[in-house]
């Protein structure tokens, strides 16, 4: 239902931190019309090339100064992920992407206050590094 | 001289927002420009921080409410019992983060709360004297599929008749009205690859005067054979889980709760102009508006019939089934609803005359 808001479009680029390059990033918006704390962050699923990443190499920022992996943003509740704000995703990977065509496709659910299954968008991109 | 007051919701505009084709102030400023007099907004949604806002947030909200002269009807609240994967909120803690909601709304002059469905009724009598204290009201919105039948809305209505107090109440959403299965729901949902034959399914009930909803209550809770077998794929089931949202019921149900009722959310799918059954044009208002699923109309007559004169707010849904692609059409959607409410409050006005 919210898949237009999920994967900004040409968002998806190589992370390089101190001259290394340690992984890549993606921004999306929220799939809900409302911004939540990032503790309502249900999952995030990050495919590459038909490869699913494993969920403890994604990392994600409201603010790309401080970073929480997938079971620590479980217990965050004073970082909120506004509604028109990007959520940062990175997705730690010696050497990030390499060059060329990749396709990547992103699921991101968030749980609501009332409805009982979390609220999923599904896109995928053709990313070229 | 019927007393009902329009007034939109921001929610209308949210694709507009998430994009930045407008902000915030630019928002207030389309609708003052099109003679709206009120609106509703949802601070997670618009108000960063909420509802612990900035100085600069604040300033922002003084400026837009400086600059425009909008009245700020009401705001919708959440009330996030699942903060944590592991554990539902307690009580104390629902409270607490309501309180917070209440000192928003006191600052920003906003009068009324409108709490999402399925808070819990149990909340209300802690809630209470701050209600009272800052002079802020909170009613629960009774939308489609969670409507009076719920066990979890038929606790906060018999709370709310307990503690009878005239800062407590509930929000009708009309979505409990559809009348059609809105048809860009339908249009969206098989573009996207969802099985036709179940909207042949949808449709056929709702031609009989039913819905999903009504069906799964008569069926025990679950949705019959003769529906299920329609769902032949993951897509098709996480429709179906949705499909109840859209009643079917009469006006008459408001009946006992009048004297609760504090506003209402118009739902809008799509406006379109009368049999022909097209979009409007930006360029004009429709000239014989009506809106997909519900008669609007028949909702204003009752409503003044039984002397409602609080808020009704356009609340443009369509926009999440609009597919990718295509063009977003908030603000003509938002107008030609306004347009068309007026032109039903005109007539109510004008029938009333022909009487006198």
């Amino acid at each position: 239902m919210f898949d237009n808001n999920v994967f900004i479009e040409n968002s998806c680029k190589n992370v390089t931190e101190h001259g290394v390059v340690t992984g890549y990033e993606l921004q999306t918006h929220i799939t809900y019309y409302r911004g939540i704390p990032m503790s309502m962050v249900d999952n995030i699923r990050v495919e590459e090339d038909g490869n699913e990443v494993e969920r403890p190499a994604i990392r994600i920022s409201t603010d790309k100064t401080d970073w929480f992996t997938l079971d620590e943003a479980e217990t965050v509740t004073t970082y909120k992920w506004e509604y028109g704000e990007p959520l940062f995703i990175r997705v730690m990977k010696e050497k990030g992407l390499c060059p060329g065509k990749h396709t990547i496709k992103l699921t991101i659910a968030t749980r609501t206050a009332y409805i009982p299954v979390p609220l999923t968008g599904i896109r995928e991109e053709t990313v070229f590094i | 001289m019927s007393g009902i007051k329009t007034c939109v919701s921001l929610y209308s505009l949210q694709d507009e927002y998430l994009n930045k084709r407008m902000g915030f102030l630019e928002i207030m400023k389309f609708l003052k420009d099109n003679g709206v007099e009120g609106f509703e907004i949802l601070p997670d949604q618009m108000l960063h921080g909420a509802p612990h806002l900035s100085d600069e947030t604040l300033k922002m909200w003084d400026t837009a409410i400086a600059e425009t002269g909008l009245k700020p009807v009401i705001a919708d609240i959440f009330l996030n019992t699942n903060l944590y994967k592991n554990r539902t909120l307690t009580k104390k803690e629902c409270v607490d983060l309501l309180v917070d909601e209440v000192k928003m709304a006191k600052r920003l002059g906003i009068p009324l709360l409108r709490l999402v469905s399925m808070v819990p009724g149990y909340v209300l009598e802690s809630l209470l004297p701050y209600l009272e204290e800052y002079q802020v009201t909170v009613a629960l919105e009774i939308h489609a599929a969670m409507a009076f039948d719920i066990p979890q809305t038929r606790d906060f209505v018999a709370e709310m008749k307990r503690l009878d107090s005239p800062y407590i109440g509930l929000v009708i959403d009309t979505g409990i009205f559809c009348r059609k299965f809105p048809r860009v729901t339908k249009e969206y949902s098989i573009a996207t690859g969802v099985n036709p034959e179940i909207f042949e399914y949808i449709e056929d009930v709702f031609a009989k005067g039913k819905d999903m909803h009504m069906i799964k209550n008569e069926n025990h809770g679950k949705y019959p054979a003769d529906f299920t077998k329609l769902l032949k794929t993951e897509l098709d089931h996480m429709f179906a889980a949705t499909a109840d949202g859209y009643e079917n019921l009469p006006y008459e149900v408001m009946d006992e709760h009048l004297p609760y009722i504090k506003h209402f959310h118009f739902k809008l799918y799509e406006m379109i102009a009368d049999v022909k059954e097209v979009l409007p044009t930006p360029e004009e208002m429709l000239p014989n508006p009506l809106e997909y699923s519900m008669k609007y109309d028949e909702i204003l007559k009752y409503l003044d019939s039984k002397g409602y004169t609080g808020y009704v707010s356009t609340e443009y849904e369509g926009n999440r089934f609009t597919l990718p692609g295509h063009p977003m059409r908030e603000k003509e959607q938002v107008l030609a609803h306004q347009n068309y409410i007026r032109m039903c409050l005109k007539e109510i006005m004008s029938s009333k005359l022909d009487l006198g």
